[in-house]
């Protein structure tokens, strides 16, 4: 690696992190400054009571106080203890619910990679075919219906009325919509990069020098097409990991999959401030981190790319 | 506590207790569905081939805990009934549901103590045993009641030892409660209430193990949960499903059919019936609103309509001035004024429209605050004798007959204080109204209906809404002029209603003796009929309102408790503050395959002796 990349990736990490502390600072006040509690229910809390749970929770103390003993403990990796979900902690609670999303995030980004680059790629070798053209309506219809409609035609058809798997994500099989509610969109939106993508390549004059010195089609697709169509595919795995874990927010709760998305929602309206300051970093960090990855991956498999 | 309806997940609960208020039933018989069979999920297999009873139902989303003096919502109370037992239980004798010696021999009545306080000794059964094993004693009894009316747990439900003697919110004094052997359980009152047996069949006073809670995330984990009652936890899968299986070391394990339960854990409606629908869930506490209608038609056996303890109504913030600047009155004048005016205004609304066209779920529309299903001693309902023997039951006629009369009486009320148009026939200078409610599609309905019923008469009603949280600060605060508000009650008894209204109530939403309202020398009580020297008039709510929920609370005579309800009940009614619409009940789907199956007023769910058919 030359020092210029070093020199970038240094930059990218330090920018990263000051990412995370702004996104720490503005949730953590932006969630202050919303009016309501963790404490509060309908049937109102005495003020003995309300007061005995701020002082174990160090709310009691001054806001910049408590800002900052946040920061150290996020530091340390210490999100402390739920205020809502008594006796456990924020750490856990992410635990066990990203073992859950990743699981969901993971395959249905797999799926979704394979898959689109597969079929964009074959769309764009048999252009005009009918397959091509097929791929084209399907992707397009894909790409623009939203998760939650996708979601709940699945689920009435395969759940519902064919009983072919069930209804509940926690249950054995119940994976399975969810997964494929969540890959359909980027596997589509990753099909149709690749297919023109993979085109704008076919045309290119390398390719033409490539068949004149004889090298077989299927050495052209492997080492010259697909390697270099394969670019903008990279550089969407940031937007994309993003909208899977955006998405599973919503997918999460047609499914009632125990994820992270589902403690970050209930976090919020419950006003549990720990749990929405440790579900936030947790996100954010994700987010800012796998960006950083697909700006480094863009360079290695485009080294024309000038990453100042 | 809670209001809560269509909309929220989390119900917080506790529903008054219903003792004996007719409630439809549940447990249907008969009838075929096209459900598969009963063994959703995972892990029925070993059940299945062993014959043992399993069943996966699904009342809500994670409950907050499981910890019984912690816990505040109902479906955390009907887990947390599965595995704990009280000294007192709940049960269903024919169509009444009563309640039952549970830990206790039997429930005695208490011995005067001569200084105003009267003690309780309750004998435990033989052999009682923890789910580990271990011995259960008087002193865990203690222990737990103790710790559960502690400032330093600051439990949602401490107050509700405030009968107890000894009980202090700030934690200055510790209830007088004494395990005199391993055991002997004295519980000593300040004040004797009709609904004490009920209250030791209530989560707050299940006995918990000293060791056990000292470990703070005890309850969060079924290898620290340690319980004493007929099923012990399993399995916890966060925000998955909490399974409890039969627990052998409870005293009454042979009388327990059912012997695994999954409840699982979702907070959305519609993922609830999706599992209903394809078989995998046998019963589910929720349903999408707006399928009511169709599910009704659709499974007539299997959607059930419970009775449940609570009102839902339209409060106003009495210290917001809604009289025209012209009318210019002050003070006490002003207040009866605008008493007379949001009473008239209450007058407009159709509650049989909104029961059946809007809500849909069975509910009964409301003349009066206290709900529907608290008992008066004579076994009553207390709403019936509310009002003024009016010739209908409550403050004001409901039918639909009185459709037009209300009206009328209405506008001529309101025609006393602002300009009438009759060529329009609405009034010109009624300041401009906004209704809050909390973000719900349910309580945006019956807020367009409310504005629209308004509107005929030329007030206009702006809808505004508020996530839940915000809302709740918001009306607390009184920062609104009329605001959606429900509630549901904790035990069987007016005064868990009532009470609420004292000036320094945490949920005096009306602000009533608030700001300027603490100055309105606006009301007058005379309880002399009743044998006290108390008689006032032109006082303030504190000199009033406040005086007789004291009186109510240090009264043992039962008749004369419910007879300053009522007197209570009238003096709140006539601020017009509080405008009834309906009394709540519990919608939820029971598959017809699940027999034994029972539920109470309060929402709790009882499993234990249900069998699923294959």
């Amino acid at each position: 690696m030359d020092s210029k990349t070093l020199r970038y990736i240094v930059k990218r990490i330090i920018l990263a992190v000051v990412t995370l502390w702004a996104v720490i600072t503005i949730t953590f006040f932006v969630m202050k400054a919303v009016p309501g509690d963790p404490f509060a229910s309908e049937k109102a809390v005495t003020p003995a009571a309300k007061a005995v749970l701020e002082a174990k929770y160090g709310l009691d103390k001054p806001l910049f106080e408590q800002y900052l003993n946040y920061l150290d403990g996020a530091v340390h990796f210490d999100f402390g203890p739920s205020l809502k979900q008594r006796g456990r902690m924020v750490t856990d609670i992410i635990l066990d619910g990203m073992q859950t999303s990743a699981k969901l995030g993971l395959i249905a980004l797999l799926i979704a990679t394979v898959a689109g680059v597969l079929m964009g790629s074959t769309a764009a070798l048999k252009r005009n075919s009918i397959f091509d053209r097929i791929i084209m309506v399907i992707t397009t219809a894909f790409v623009s219906m939203p998760s939650f409609i996708m979601g709940t035609l699945l689920l009435m058809l395969f759940s519902i009325t064919l009983h072919l798997v069930p209804a509940n994500g926690a249950a054995q099989g119940g994976m399975i919509l969810p997964v494929v509610t969540l890959a359909l969109y980027p596997m589509s939106y990753i099909t149709r990069l690749t297919r023109s993508s993979m085109l704008d390549v076919l045309g290119q004059d390398y390719i033409r020098t490539a068949k004149a010195k004889g090298v077989s089609q299927r050495g052209i697709i492997l080492h010259h097409a697909l390697k270099n169509s394969l670019a903008p595919v990279i550089t969407y795995f940031g937007p994309e990991l993003a909208y899977i874990v955006t998405g599973s927010l919503v997918v999460e709760q047609i499914f009632a999959v125990p994820g992270i998305g589902r403690a970050f929602v209930n976090s919020i309206t419950g006003r549990d401030y720990t749990l929405i300051m440790g579900t936030t970093v947790v996100l954010a960090s994700l987010i800012v981190i796998m960006n950083l990855v697909s700006d480094i991956m863009y360079k290695v498999v485009d080294p024309r790319i000038n990453l100042e | 506590m809670t209001n809560l309806s269509a909309s929220l997940t989390r119900r917080n609960f506790l529903r008054a207790f219903g003792a004996s208020t007719a409630m439809v039933t549940l447990a249907s018989c008969g009838g075929n569905s096209s459900s598969e069979p009963a063994d959703g999920g995972e892990g029925t297999g070993d059940a299945a081939a062993t014959g043992a009873q399993e069943i996966s139902v699904c009342l809500a989303t994670e409950p907050d805990t499981l910890d019984p003096a912690l816990n505040s919502a109902v479906d955390g109370a009907t887990m947390i009934v599965h595995l704990f037992a009280g000294l007192s239980k709940w049960e269903k004798d024919g169509e009444k549901y009563v309640i039952a010696p549970d830990c206790a021999t039997e429930l005695p009545e208490p011995v005067d103590n001569g200084d105003g306080t009267s003690t309780y000794t309750y004998t435990l059964r033989d052999g009682l045993k923890w789910s580990d094993g271990k011995d259960l004693t008087a002193k865990d009894f203690e222990f737990a009641m103790k710790r559960a009316s502690s400032a330093d747990l600051a439990a949602d439900y401490a107050y509700l030892y405030e009968i107890v003697n000894g009980y202090s919110e700030d934690g200055s004094s510790e209830v007088n409660i004494q395990a005199t052997d391993d055991k002997t359980l004295q519980i000593t009152v300040d004040t004797v209430v009709p609904y004490w047996n009920e209250l030791l069949a209530f989560p707050t006073f299940f006995p918990v193990r000293e060791d056990v809670v000292s470990n703070e995330g005890w309850a969060t984990d079924p290898s620290t949960y340690v319980s004493n009652g007929a099923y012990t936890m399993t399995g916890w899968d966060h925000n998955s499903v909490i399974t409890v299986e039969k627990n052998a070391n409870f005293y009454d394990a042979d009388e327990i059919t059912m012997d695994k339960i999954n409840f699982y854990l979702s907070d959305d409606a519609n993922n609830m019936l999706s599992n209903f629908q394809n078989g995998d869930w046998q019963l589910i506490d929720d349903v999408p609103t707006n399928e009511i209608a169709s599910l009704k038609e659709q499974y007539p056996d299997e959607f059930v309509v419970a009775g449940q303890i609570g009102t839902y109504y339209v409060g106003w913030n009495v210290n917001v001035d809604i009289l025209p600047a012209s009318a210019g009155l002050s003070g006490v004048e002003a207040e009866n004024a605008r008493a007379e005016i949001r009473n008239a205004i209450g007058l407009l609304f159709d509650r049989n429209y909104i029961v059946e066209q809007i809500a849909q779920g069975g509910q009964v529309p409301a003349s009066s605050f206290v709900s529907m299903g608290l008992t008066e001693p004579d076994g009553s309902e207390f709403y019936k004798n509310a009002g003024h023997n009016d010739g209908y039951v409550g403050y004001y006629d409901v039918s639909a007959d009185a459709l037009q009369s209300n009206y009328d009486k209405a506008v001529e009320t309101l025609k006393k204080y602002y300009t009438f148009d009759e060529a329009s026939g609405t009034f010109t200078d009624v300041p401009a109204l906004t209704y809050l409610y909390n973000t719900s599609e349910g309580h945006k309905a019956i807020g367009e209906y409310l504005a629209s019923a308004v509107g005929q008469v030329g007030i206009t009603m702006n809808l505004e809404n508020q996530e839940w949280n915000t809302f709740l600060n918001t009306r607390k605060a009184g920062d609104y002029t009329v605001a959606r508000n429900g509630w549901l009650c904790d035990y069987n008894d007016p005064i868990s209603m009532l009470d609420m209204w004292v000036t320094n109530s945490g949920n005096n939403d009306c602000q009533f003796g608030k700001g300027d309202h603490a100055d309105v020398a606006a009301y007058s009580i005379d309880l002399t009929d009743l044998g006290y020297d108390t008689k006032v008039d032109g006082g303030t709510w504190a000199d009033t309102y406040d005086v007789i929920i004291d009186t109510i609370k240090s009264e043992s005579d039962n008749d004369k408790r419910f007879a300053l309800m009522h007197k209570a009940e009238d003096l709140l009614m006539s601020t017009g503050a509080i405008c009834p619409l309906y009394f709540y009940t519990d919608l939820y789907m029971i598959s017809n395959k699940v027999k034994g199956f029972f539920s109470i007023p309060l929402g709790y769910k009882f499993f234990h002796y249900t069998t699923v058919e294959a």
